[in-house]
């Protein structure tokens, strides 16, 4: 311990003030400085990859024995390579809560807004941060699955043609949903600002919401096309929509048979309405954020 | 310089502030002082923007705190050792704060050295103690070398060397003309370290003056006296006495005059004393003096007051 009492002047007071940039790089410090992130990329990484192997390896009850057409070999690789994607999206949207939660469980907000007192800028660079590198974290455990995946297709004749883009754009869609279930979780965390009830509602939002439209559905009958609908706009739909692998005339292997004239969302129209529900949380949390007592 | 007008914030029905107006100068320690509840920490906590009032205005160097380009410069801010998330290291929270305005690593090692936070800033900050959660708040709050600082009880568990350090680390920076407003609850703390006191109690500001005013105007002499004849000797001083008070048949405590003159008094009227004792109010007195209707929950209040709030 020390009894120097002398903070040296040394000029830190000339000139510069909060930027953008100075605000990225202290979140990204947060963000990389707390042993949950990693936790949270590292399980990331394996249910993704786990998930596309258990997939890959049971895809020969997909094809029955038989020999797919091209079209299907893409469908079924796609669909093996992101099966893991749904878990992946939940591990997302726990530390998206948890990013923003984390701090005001701590009381650590305080400390973020006192440096930033505007606090628009702090919110939005968490959010950055946070989606980017769930998108980065998820597009690597993605193509590794795809990698992993390959051999145990081939040795049931289904050899996907890599020269196809919409392959690769569908996988690139699967991380860009993980990364945006993170940012909806991010928006929900910074409403709800309690880690257990946010990460209560982000699982809600990808894992119970849809049972509850199959319920809807199927309890108004198939002949109705309004809750078809309505789950098509869903958090949990769209992110599912977005990345797969859609053959012209055929179901799609994760959202099945479509409702006899309900509305079927493109993957990036999809992808806009995922991006949607994530900008309106942002724009709620961050009218909360702006006007509460921290 | 910090300028608070008519700051009030209310909680629904429950005014925790109450029209408070002060200014805390540079170049002195304010001291800001109360019970648990007064309403300091909230106070504070408007001062940087964290609170809003629900009415009112402060400013810090004549501008809100927000307002500021470079806010960290202008004031640096010590409100709760727990306003760090546990799972970090020292070190890369003050990276993480310094980042914000651009600060460098040099200056985040400077505070880390001068708070004497070396061998733990490395560690995460959740299993710091008490007093080097305190340490690193206080480094917190230097890192922008800022030109007036607040500390929401700075010696909140802190050993007894901590809390000299403390002392001096305040007495230096109002030495180098930097404005310095530091709350407790404890008027002894106040006592050895503050110039100037502003006294809140339940949200109001109940003093707002140089320390020795603030002691001298609420305390004061006083003498406990036994006698067979205590009815005759009070009339003769009554006069003089600014308060009498009587413990028990026979003794009465008399305020605002010394023992000495009631033993003048007593001698030259020939009246016989049992017992005459000097009672001197203390810093502690003269504060709870201040605060008495002040605070928010009483102890069972059995007796006198003042035996009861000891």
């Amino acid at each position: 311990m020390t009894t120097t009492t002398a903070p040296a002047r040394t000029g830190h007071s000339a000139g510069r003030g909060v930027t953008f940039g100075g605000v990225l790089r202290s979140e990204w410090i947060k963000l990389r400085s707390l042993r949950s992130t990693w936790w949270c990329f590292a399980i990331m990484l394996v249910v993704i990859v786990g998930f596309g192997a258990l997939l890959g390896a049971s895809a020969g009850f997909t094809t029955g024995g038989a020999a797919p057409s091209g079209d299907q070999a893409q469908q079924i690789t796609v669909f093996s390579a992101t099966g893991g994607i749904a878990f992946g999206q939940l591990v997302a949207a726990v530390l998206g809560a948890l990013v923003i939660t984390g701090e005001y469980g701590t009381g650590m907000i305080r400390s973020t807004f006192t440096a930033v007192p505007r606090r628009t800028s702090a919110v939005v660079a968490k959010l950055l941060l946070v989606t980017l590198s769930t998108f980065v974290v998820s597009l690597v455990a993605v193509l590794l699955a795809l990698l992993v995946t390959r051999p145990m297709l081939a040795g049931i004749d289904v050899e996907a043609d890599l020269g196809d883009g919409d392959l690769w754009l569908a996988l690139v869609a699967a991380a860009g949903s993980v990364a945006l279930i993170g940012a909806i979780g991010f928006g929900l965390g910074s409403i709800i600002r309690l880690s257990a009830a946010a990460v209560a509602t982000g699982i809600g939002i990808v894992f119970v919401l849809p049972i509850l439209f199959q319920i809807l559905i199927l309890s108004v009958g198939m002949d109705k096309a309004w809750p078809a609908n309505l789950q098509e706009f869903s958090p949990s739909q769209a992110a599912t929509r977005m990345y797969e692998y859609q053959v012209e005339g055929q179901a799609g292997l994760l959202t099945g048979v479509a409702v006899d004239g309900a509305v079927v969302l493109e993957p990036w129209q999809a992808g806009l309405v995922l991006v949607g529900w994530a900008v309106l949380l942002l724009v709620i949390g961050l009218a909360l954020v702006k006007r509460r007592d921290v | 310089m910090i300028e608070a007008h008519g700051l009030t914030k209310r909680y629904g029905p429950k005014t925790a502030l109450d029209d408070v107006t002060f200014t805390v100068r540079p170049g002195v320690v304010t001291g800001f002082l109360g019970p648990n509840g007064a309403g300091k920490s909230t106070t504070m906590r408007m001062v940087v923007g964290l609170d809003r009032p629900t009415s009112g205005t402060v400013t810090v160097n004549g501008t809100s705190y927000a307002a500021h380009r470079a806010p960290l410069h202008e004031v640096g801010v010590l409100l709760d050792a727990k306003a760090v998330h546990k799972g970090r290291s020292a070190r890369d929270h003050l990276l993480a704060m310094a980042a914000t305005h651009g600060i460098g690593r040099s200056r985040v090692d400077e505070v880390i050295g001068l708070t004497g936070l070396e061998p733990v800033a490395k560690k995460r900050v959740g299993g710091f103690s008490l007093g080097m959660g305190q340490r690193l708040g206080i480094a917190a709050a230097l890192l922008g070398d800022p030109r007036t600082v607040i500390f929401d009880e700075p010696v909140n568990g802190l050993d007894p060397e901590g809390v000299t350090w403390v002392r001096q680390l305040c007495r230096h920076l109002a030495g180098e003309g930097r404005t310095v407003f530091l709350s407790s609850h404890l008027m002894s703390e106040m006592a050895q370290t503050a110039d100037h006191l502003i006294v809140l109690g339940r949200g109001r500001v109940l003093a707002d003056s140089p320390l020795r005013d603030v002691i001298s105007g609420a305390s004061g002499v006083g003498a406990r006296v036994r006698s067979p004849h205590v009815d005759h000797l009070v009339g003769l001083v009554r006069p003089e006495a600014t308060d009498v008070v009587a413990l028990e048949p026979g003794l009465v405590e008399l305020r605002g005059v010394s023992a000495a003159r009631v033993g003048e008094v007593a001698a030259s009227a020939g009246l016989a004393l049992h017992e005459l004792t000097p009672v001197e109010r203390s810093l502690e007195d003269a504060y709870l003096a201040l605060t008495q209707d002040a605070v928010e929950y009483h102890a069972g209040t059995t007796g006198a007051p003042q035996e009861a709030a000891r």
